[in-house]
């Protein structure tokens, strides 16, 4: 897109229209994106719903210039979810308060999926930030490797590259913990 | 120049696993490259596996409702034009007229606001109590939950009512089994309610065997029972909230859950 030829800029009320038609795609996975970063079923679905309105009170300011709209979504995400952890306790870092705690669960089954929760949370932790960022964006945003590039400002090669050497990474502390 | 074709095939089968494709899928259409991709893959699914979450289907409507009322509230889309989006194209065009009363009586009807805070009362129709279904509470000397706050679902709506519990710190000790401890007693709106909320503040335990306060993890900023029941004005409903504590292994770790076994209201 020219981005100096004013003809081919979205009007606000375009942008408006590409969003409503995201909501539908992007709210579980902006949702499920958050879910991996504070371990809270119900605070991820509220932060996902705040996404799309903040992003919606923001689209004056939303120019498409490399990332695209999916992308600038999971941007807010990652804002609003560092805001989160901000606010609740820092005893809370270790989210092992990940599980969907409904009802009738098996407390076994509970106890088990927290400690495989925790164990992967951990070893995210010691990706680097940008490994951690292309996991969490490819893995639970759903992103394509070229659209994590445009958020990240790498090349989607170099994004393909931190994929795999984090995926190993991963790989070697979760097998070793086993 | 072999790494880089490998880590296009490896970003392939991740995008196809994204889409919903299994492992084997992926893998028998490469055969040369098995023997490297298989622990690759599976190392994705197991942690997209272990972190699996689908939001439920109330907090998707109650998100999207509050998403569409302020689209219409920019007023740069017609008034209700983009409440039409709530539903499925395919079927949008078909049920304009039964969409446009609906919505409306949605957005009348079934307002997003900030839950009311119910004040305490001796005589009042609804009573919440506070139990312990024995799991691992036996290793504790004393396990102190601070409940900050009670929020009540109603059934098939937006609407939740809070309170704050009059007491509000139980020991879970001596909750065991049948006993139980009301915590707050007041008016509460007749009607259906789908769920209970507790938002416990802080949690203390002591150990039994070597006296030490122990660790013991939250679900979260709330604990949380989806189980349906009525309130009504000519009854005085008690709600129990059946909590347990469970070790998690071997690790000296312990976690919080609600016990909906436990749990429930009955009318007295």
């Amino acid at each position: 897109m020219n981005m100096d030829n004013r003809k081919d800029i979205p009007t606000i009320k375009e942008y408006e229209s590409r969003l409503a038609d995201l909501y539908e795609e992007y709210y579980d996975k902006v949702a499920r994106y958050v879910y991996v970063h504070i371990g809270d079923k119900e605070e991820a679905e509220d932060i996902a719903g705040e996404v799309f309105l903040k992003a919606l009170k923001s689209l004056k300011s939303y120019r498409e210039q490399g990332v695209p709209m999916q992308g600038w979504l999971f941007r807010i995400a990652h804002n609003l979810t560092v805001d989160y952890l901000r606010k609740i306790d820092k005893r809370r870092t270790v989210p092992i308060d990940s599980v969907i705690l409904v009802g009738n669960d098996n407390p076994v089954d509970t106890a088990e999926r927290s400690i495989d929760f925790e164990r992967v949370t951990e070893a995210m932790k010691q990706l680097t930030t940008e490994q951690a960022q292309v996991i969490n964006l490819r893995f639970f945003g759903g992103l394509t490797s070229k659209e994590v590039g445009g958020i990240l400002g790498k090349s989607d090669g170099a994004v393909r590259e931190m994929q795999r050497a984090a995926i190993e990474k991963l790989r070697g502390i979760m097998g070793a913990e086993k | 120049m072999m790494t880089d074709d490998f880590d296009r095939i490896l970003d392939e089968c991740i995008d196809r696993i994204n889409r919903g494709a299994k492992v084997g899928d992926c893998l028998s259409d490469y055969p040369a490259y098995t023997e490297k991709l298989r622990p690759l893959l599976q190392a994705v699914h197991d942690v997209q596996k272990t972190c699996t979450f689908a939001p439920s289907a109330d907090a998707k409507r109650a998100a999207k409702q509050k998403f569409y009322a302020a689209l219409d509230k920019q007023g740069r889309m017609a008034p209700g034009l983009s409440l039409l989006r709530l539903i499925p194209r395919s079927v949008a065009w078909a049920t304009i007229a039964v969409l446009v009363l609906a919505a409306v009586g949605i957005l009348v009807a079934q307002p997003v606001v900030n839950p009311p805070t119910l004040v305490p009362s001796r005589d009042g129709n609804f009573a919440f109590l506070i139990s312990d279904e024995p799991n691992d509470i036996g290793d504790f000397e004393s396990l102190n939950v601070t409940i900050s706050r009670v929020g009540l679902q109603a059934a098939g709506s937006l609407k939740r009512l809070e309170f704050t519990p009059e007491t509000k710190t139980v020991d879970l000790t001596r909750l065991q089994g049948e006993q139980s401890q009301e915590i707050w007693r007041g008016n509460v709106t007749a009607g259906q309610y789908s769920q209970v909320f507790i938002y416990v503040s802080e949690v203390t335990g002591k150990l039994k065997s070597t006296g030490q306060i122990v660790d013991v993890k939250l679900p979260g900023s709330k604990l949380h029972l989806s189980m349906p029941f009525e309130v009504t004005t000519d009854a005085v409903t008690s709600f129990t909230f059946d909590i347990t504590v469970v070790a998690t292994g071997n690790n000296g770790k312990y976690i919080l859950k609600p016990q909906a076994g436990g749990s429930g209201a009955r009318q007295e």
